[in-house]
């Protein structure tokens, strides 16, 4: 009976149109249609990767070593299964082109490739032609950008290791192009056979031969794996299915929406201030119509029913635009995003994105409702005849408390176990909470001490800023809803700054002071002698360091699979360098146990990095199995040693004494540590007289990474930025919200002899004194979030940016006065006898 | 009229509303003496707050002059009749009109920082003891009764010791006693300060206590009542 009667109060109520709950409907679609998009292109490129695995992997199948090609067991077994088999040998190597006296170099990953490349998909050349034509007899093609720096054209030669060769085509897109991981150099495809007296696949060169599959429909993937790594266990072989074609990309792409979701739930937050503060603002405008209700009889919750109805009904509304746009805003933009993936995405509606975004919404419209709401239960009859709107802060009865508590769980829950990124949801979910908590605390000791400056000797006579500070400081809710809208937006965007500056910096800033100017791979042993004194011997050369390296993976802890005592270390997530040193190299500093003696020559040894064998669980004495180039070593751990991966320089998770690698054909690698005018003179003498060797600038390997985080960093800034453009809508609502209270003010103030100019400042300063407020707060909490990322999540050292924290507070300031200043022209322009009349 | 203070030719007012222009006054003459008591009295919508308003430049006539102190109000800006109302007038309303942000103090101490008063709280804090409010300096509107506030509204009026006071119904929104208490200091403090009083109000008692009544009908003074 009562809930009838709520809902026929409700409908009534909203003929009344949705004057007021512009905002209400805008923070809750904007923050549901962040949220939708995000979803809706993440499982847009998922499904991508799932329909076009094949295709993205090169076969339905791979097989992988590294440091050799597949034996002729492994061939058999491959070509058993499969219609085709298909190898693709993958290694780096440096272009170089000559014209003239000038040399032009650069570093490039060559894919060698059969007759059979592709086995699915097309490569799409420039100019449009076959592959089989682009690639016959000394021909290769490559990237565009690989070309330009190298200012090649078709038709144009190009030297890989000792052999010319003539640039066919411009590779546009290859079908295998995401299949791969992170490489140095953009990709250059030629044929296998041709690379034959280039001298670049020697002995001990590191390369990875890939075996790509067509296997027939209906292939078990799963049992032709378990089959295949059975029965070549310990043979170094890597398996990769279409079943999971790109996993670095898939799981990139996981991590990023799951990241841009929490950023979207930030901006939800944001979002439910603003829904909040119109709840509270329509049902001050409501009192009267509350307080006659309950002179009439309604008990408080029939009122409650139906305001939390009628909220309801918005709610819904709200969250309707926001799925619509989150649902049509990616397909807009499909090609944009087609564009600028190496993948074919498929964008459609995605019903599970959808569902995603609605049930964070609505959760947050209840959570952020349910307080205001149960104001409405509080409102006394007696309201009608005192002017109680705005005056009063009450707590929520217990029931309300307890279900608001019990919604936020839920919805951190559903965020935690959907996102999959459990602990960083629990994390932002804390950080959000702690920026809340400590903006209302701000926002509180700003109104206390507002209210005491107002009343400061000192300010007596400055009238603009103590009716400011009065203002900020007086009684009704404006100061504390504009500082935590717009300070959870700025705290979200100083976070951001801080940690882009924070990176930047690690990545550009500290690094090259300590690194070394060149790596250097694949030296023959017979190079070494003479590559060392040619180094040496240069004055420009400050330092030189060389060891000898092979590649090897752990494969067994004490004799159980290494996945299952190290979980997913990332030392074991692939091959890892290996290298070996009768004596302890200089500077090499043992944690715990002894080096081997110079002559020794029992069972195999090997020193581990201290800080990684601890996050494995590694103690001295423990036996590790290493595969090598397809053999297996057992060693012994005899020491832990301190190794620094953060300067760049040589740095072996594993030493073996050199008896335990003897025979293994190995090359070196060296850091060259050269004055820059000495680097490219340098690097042009050793191409010359050692072809087949690969230099690569740390530099622009600096570079690349930093093209990857800025990539990263600008995603995350367009997720920070939408949580801004909520607050800024906030905000926006705020002022609106404030306007008749100004237009009001700003008639008393004239009527007791205020001119316009002192109007405007009083205005002015109030808003700055929020903005600046929500500003600071947004540093601290900016400062604080932006330290816990670097120390715990990136392991960096944390530097505190003043310049991206000014940016913040001015950009805090500048937004509330524009905000502020853009709603006061109604208010100075307002006759005051009209507006007083009005009120009378 | 040599002490003339408020001097009214020929006024007219005409408002814009949704059903277009409405006249609310119409061709009204009238002047106020310096020290004198005015009261205008005249049925719901005759246009006597209309007039108030004229008279203290809150409103712009439509044509005619309204002359206070010697000043054309007409043709003063916004800022200047502000400057004018801030040295030379109060204004007292039925709803008080108190800024709800604002302490009692700060109020009333509002239109004396305005002015540049140097000692604006003491003498708020005077006024407000003066009528009866020094325990309550502190209070905001929202904590305080309806005559309670119009209190703090009279000594914010009376705090600047302005030559003209204009009083919109007053007691209008207060019971018996309190409007009469009310009244008896809006009447002192014009005693006291030696202002110029011009009280709108519907009360009959209330206007017997003024030198002179005018009566207004349909925004014109209806010459015939005395």
């Amino acid at each position: 009976m009562s809930l009838a009667a709520s809902a026929r109060i409700a409908r009534r109520e909203l003929r009344g149109g949705l004057r007021g709950f512009r905002v209400f409907l805008t923070c809750l679609a904007l923050g549901v249609a962040a949220i939708a998009a995000v979803g809706t292109v993440r499982v847009g490129i998922e499904d991508g990767l799932r329909a076009n695995g094949a295709m993205i992997l090169g076969g339905d199948a791979q097989m992988s070593f590294t440091y050799r090609r597949a034996s002729a067991a492994e061939l058999d077994w491959m070509h058993s299964h499969a219609d085709a088999v298909s190898e693709v040998i993958d290694f780096r190597s440096m272009a170089v082109v000559r014209r003239g006296e000038v040399t032009e170099r650069a570093l490039t990953q060559i894919k060698a490739v059969d007759d059979l490349y592709p086995l699915y998909g097309r490569v799409e050349l420039a100019p449009d032609m076959p592959i089989d034509r682009a690639l016959a007899g000394d021909q290769v093609v490559m990237a565009r950008d690989l070309a330009d720096r190298l200012g090649l054209v078709v038709g144009d030669r190009v030297q890989f290791g000792l052999k010319e060769f003539t640039l066919s085509a411009i590779l546009m897109r290859a079908p295998d192009d995401a299949g791969g991981g992170f490489a140095l150099g953009p990709p250059t495809l030629v044929r296998r056979a041709a690379l034959e007296g280039a001298g670049l696949l020697a002995p001990g060169t590191l390369f990875d031969s890939d075996y790509r599959m067509r296997l027939g429909g209906g292939a078990d993937l799963a049992a032709l794996q378990a089959e295949a790594e059975a029965l070549f266990r310990n043979s170094g072989l890597r398996w990769r299915d279409a079943r999971d074609a790109a996993p670095g990309i898939s799981r990139f792409v996981n991590r990023m929406g799951a990241f841009l979701v929490l950023v979207g739930l930030a901006g939800l937050a944001v979002g439910g201030v603003g829904v909040s503060a119109a709840v509270r603002a329509y049902l001050d405008s409501k009192t009267e119509v509350i307080a006659i209700l309950k002179t009439l009889g309604a008990e408080s919750r029939v009122i409650f029913a139906a305001y939390l109805m009628q909220i309801g009904v918005l709610a819904v509304l709200g969250i309707a635009i926001g799925l619509v746009l989150g649902a049509i805003v990616p397909q807009l933009l499909a090609p944009v995003i087609e564009a600028r993936l190496p993948l074919p995405v498929q964008l459609g509606v995605q019903v599970e994105p959808l569902a995603e975004a609605a049930l964070y919404g609505g959760l947050t419209a209840l959570i952020f409702t349910l307080w205001p709401l149960s104001r409405s239960g509080q409102i006394r009859a007696a309201a009608l005849f005192r002017e109680e709107a705005g005056a009063a802060f009450a707590l929520p009865g217990w029931r309300v408390a307890l279900v608001t508590v019990v919604l936020l769980a839920v919805l951190i829950a559903a965020a935690a176990v959907l996102s999959g990124v459990t602990w960083l949801t629990l994390w932002a979910a804390g950080g959000i909470a702690g920026a809340l908590a400590l903006l209302v605390v701000v926002a509180w000791a700003l109104k206390h001490l507002a209210r005491r400056a107002a009343r400061a000797q000192a300010l007596r006579g400055r009238t603009a800023l103590r009716l400011a500070l009065g203002a900020v400081g007086g009684p009704g809710g404006e100061a504390t809803s504009v500082v935590l809208s717009l300070g959870l937006g700025l705290s979200v965007l100083a976070a951001v700054g801080q940690i882009d500056a924070n990176l930047r910096n690690a990545i550009s800033g500290e690094l090259p002071d300590v690194a070394p100017s060149y790596f250097v791979v694949d030296i023959q042993p017979d190079q070494l002698p003479g590559f060392l004194d040619r180094v040496r011997g240069d004055p420009g050369v400050t330092r030189v360091q060389s060891a000898p390296m092979l590649r090897g993976v752990i494969t067994r802890i004490n004799g159980r699979p290494a996945r299952e005592v190290a979980g997913d270390h990332w030392v074991l997530s692939s091959d890892r360098g290996v290298t070996s040193s009768a004596k302890p190299p200089k500077g090499t500093v043992l944690t715990q146990g002894t080096w081997w003696p110079a002559d020794y020559a029992g069972p195999p040894q090997v020193s581990f990095a201290a800080k990684e064998a601890e996050e494995m669980g590694l103690k001295l004495g423990d036996s590790l199995t290493v595969n090598i180039l397809g053999r297996d070593i057992d060693a012994m751990i005899s020491s832990f040693r301190t190794v620094d991966f953060s300067t760049a320089g040589i740095g072996f998770v594993m030493s073996m004494d050199p008896a335990a690698l003897a025979g293994a054909p190995y090359t070196s690698i060296a850091t060259i540590y050269a004055e820059p005018a000495t680097e490219a003179p340098l690097l042009r003498d050793l191409a010359s007289t050692y072809p087949n060797i690969t230099a690569i600038r740390v530099r622009d390997v600096i570079d690349r990474v930093a093209d990857l985080m800025r990539g990263l960093a600008a995603a995350i800034t367009y997720g920070a930025l939408a949580t801004l453009v909520t607050g800024l809508f906030v905000l926006i609502g705020a002022a609106a919200a404030g306007e008749r209270a100004r237009v009001y003010e700003a008639a008393v103030l004239k009527t007791v002899g205020a001119v316009r100019g002192q109007v405007l400042a009083y205005f002015t300063l109030r808003s700055a004194l929020l903005g600046a407020a929500a500003g600071a707060v947004a540093v601290l909490a900016g400062g604080i979030s932006g330290w816990a990322v670097m120390r715990f999540v990136m392991e960096e050292t944390y530097r505190f940016e003043p310049l991206s924290a000014l940016l913040v507070v001015f950009g805090g300031v500048a937004v509330t006065v524009l905000a502020g200043l853009g709603f006061a022209l109604r208010p100075l322009a307002a006759r005051p006898a009209r507006v007083l009349r009005s009120r009378e | 009229m040599a002490d003339t203070i408020l001097d009214l030719s020929d006024v007219t007012l005409t408002l814009k509303g949704n059903a277009g222009p409405v006249g609310i006054l119409h061709g009204i003459t009238l002047a106020v003496a310096r020290g004198e008591t005015l009261g205008l009295i005249g049925p719901s919508g005759s246009g006597k707050s209309s007039l108030l308003m004229l008279m203290g430049g809150l409103e712009r006539a439509t044509s005619g002059r309204v002359h206070a102190l010697g000043h054309d109000l007409s043709a003063l800006g916004e800022d200047a009749l502000a400057r004018f109302r801030r040295q030379h007038m109060g204004v007292v309303f039925q709803s008080f009109h108190l800024i709800p942000t604002m302490t009692a103090l700060e109020n009333v101490a509002t239109p004396l920082e305005l002015a540049g008063a140097p000692d604006a709280f003491d003498r708020a804090a005077e006024e407000l003891r003066a009528v009866g409010l020094g325990a309550r300096l502190e209070h905001y509107p929202a904590q305080m009764s309806g005559g309670e506030q119009q209190r703090v509204a009279l000594a914010r009026a009376a705090a600047p010791r302005p030559d003209i006071l204009l009083a919109d119904e007053p007691t209008g929104n207060l019971d018996g006693a309190n409007g009469a208490a009310i009244m008896d200091l809006l009447f002192g403090l014009r005693d006291r300060h030696g202002a110029t009083l011009v009280l709108v109000t519907h009360a009959r008692e209330l206007a017997a206590r003024c030198d002179r009544v005018v009566r207004l009908r349909d925004g014109r003074i209806d010459e015939g009542a005395a």
